[in-house]
């Protein structure tokens, strides 16, 4: 049986263990457990210009979230389905050595990032609708890596008597660089290779061990090997490093939310004269109002952007995706039932080709 | 003598009349007394409150080396208001959400839910790992769970 096959099976298997399980959580076992949820979002979409839909606004997604929990293992896989894609996302294997310390091998999500750590690819947790460009997924043409396959070691340390220390440490093979922007292993489809060292980390202080209010530090350093032959030419090299550090806060207190986080990414190509660097960074503001309505706005900036060569390398042809220069929105979301909300958002955006208006709608729910 | 018409007295009426049901409501809440529950055969002797905000808030929360589950009581509106208040100190969408994002950050399982207390009593009895919190009344005379302390009362 070859490794993709006995890998689709341990899937299904994983899959419908939890599934099933998850029907009859009353009578699990003490020391097992289980989780099946399923993340559905619809959007809308309304532009000025020649804005089209894009991957980032599927009129339809479904993000599948399975996970089983026996004594101090897991397993956890995340499936995500949409009008234009459908990709195990996630599918870790771990052991919790102490209680908030835990080993996980598998494709994850890099921790490096301070959006998609928090909401991943489900919609319904995400208050506003779009994310930030910078945080954009590989399929999305975004600009850093955002899935490693290899060894995540995830902890949280109290300190004194509330606060603690976050600290989450990646380190895999990355994706690598092709005519379709990154392109990282896929767990359930034939892999070209080239994949080379993805080094990434996040060190977070949190003012309550328990709370959701945390502030730190964010790095990635991806070894990029590049597939696209013209590309290849234009760098003189097949290869080139990624460099990322940022900085991020996530504050919560009922009824506000605060989240921003800033990334320098250095391009480092060995070709000296193409070395490059930008800046990019964001901040969201979220009110929760009453009859369960949540008010928000993001604005979103960059430096250098639109001069780098890298990230016109990103560039689409078939304009289904935005590279975000800046980008101002605000919306209103409405929490009408149990884990369900209708969202609404405004937007104007300076794309690195066009500027336009754009107004979303989008229905979002989480099952059961 | 000054006579009052009809508004003029119902203007005095409907306040009293307003104290006297708020009196013969209150009563209902005044001698509750949410407590911490566990099975009669668990080896837990007490939690405290971290350990208690911890484990409701989906964190890993081990005693004797085992891992702890909590159960949430749903049986009445008011425990659910009254815990989520005074244990996990969130509003009800903040509390959900913070459990779902648990679940789609690392798989962690949400706690069991239970809308009878009856079925809570007995899912408690049968795992000694199991915690909850129930009222002081639907629990102190049940030999199947034992009390480990008040969380809250009137």
């Amino acid at each position: 049986m070859s490794f993709l096959a006995l890998l689709r099976l341990l899937l299904f298997a994983s899959a419908t263990l939890a599934w099933s399980s998850q029907a009859c959580a009353q009578h699990e076992h003490e020391h097992s457990s289980s989780e099946f949820d399923i993340f559905l979002s619809a959007e809308a979409l309304r532009a000025s210009d020649h804005v089209q839909r894009g991957d980032d606004d599927p009129w339809f997604a479904a993000d599948v979230v399975f996970a089983l929990t026996k004594h101090q293992f897991r397993i956890f896989g995340e499936y995500f389905v949409s009008a234009e894609e459908h990709d195990l996302e996630r599918f870790q294997v771990g052991y919790e050595f102490v209680p908030e310390t835990t080993l996980w091998l598998g494709r994850f999500h890099q921790p490096g990032s301070a959006w998609n750590t928090e909401h991943h690819h489900g919609r319904y947790l995400q208050t506003a609708i779009t994310r930030p460009s910078i945080e954009f997924w590989e399929d999305q043409h975004g600009l850093i890596p955002q899935h490693i396959t290899g060894a995540l070691l995830e902890s949280r340390i109290a300190v004194g008597q509330e606060a603690a220390i976050q600290f989450s440490s990646g380190i895999g093979a990355g994706p690598a660089l092709t005519p379709d922007g990154y392109e990282p292993i896929d767990l359930v489809d034939n892999n070209p290779g080239h994949h080379r060292l993805s080094i990434t980390a996040r060190l977070a202080y949190l003012p309550e061990y328990v709370g959701a209010t945390s502030a730190g530090f964010l790095f990635g350093h991806h070894e990029l090997d590049v597939r696209d032959p013209k590309v290849a030419q234009a760098l003189i090299a097949g290869r080139a490093n990624l460099d990322v550090f940022g900085a991020y806060a996530d504050w919560n207190r009922d009824p506000w939310r605060l989240i921003a986080a800033a990334y320098y990414v250095r391009f480092d190509p060995a070709q000296a004269s193409m070395r490059e660097s930008f800046i990019a960074g964001y901040a969201q503001i979220e009110h929760q109002l009453a009859f369960r309505l949540t008010a928000f706005g993001r604005t979103e900036n960059s430096a250098r952007m639109r001069q780098s060569r890298f990230v016109a390398m990103f560039d689409d042809q078939d304009g289904d995706f935005d590279i975000t220069v800046r980008r101002n929105a605000a919306g209103l979301r409405w929490d009408f039932a149990r884990r369900q909300a209708l969202s609404i958002e405004l937007s104007r955006v300076d794309a690195l080709t066009y500027r336009a208006n754009e107004i979303r709608a989008q229905w979002s729910a989480a099952v059961p | 003598m000054e006579r009052r018409g009809p508004v003029s007295r119902l203007v005095h009426i409907v306040p009293i009349v307003l104290t006297l049901l708020l009196g013969a409501v209150a009563p209902a809440h005044a001698d509750e007394r949410l407590v911490l529950v566990v099975s009669a055969n668990s080896k837990i002797e007490q939690l405290d409150s971290l350990e208690v905000r911890k484990l409701f808030l989906g964190l890993t929360v081990t005693h004797n080396g085992y891992r702890l589950r909590p159960l949430l009581n749903e049986a009445d509106p008011h425990v659910k208001e009254v815990f989520l208040q005074n244990v996990v100190s969130m509003s009800d969408i903040t509390y959900d959400r913070h459990l779902l994002g648990l679940a789609l950050k690392q798989g962690r399982t949400q706690p069991v839910v239970f809308h009878d207390i009856q079925s809570l009593i007995a899912s408690l009895a049968s795992d000694p790992n199991a915690v909850s919190v129930a009222w002081l009344k639907d629990v102190e005379h049940d030999p199947r769970v034992k009390v480990l302390r008040i969380l809250w009362h009137d």
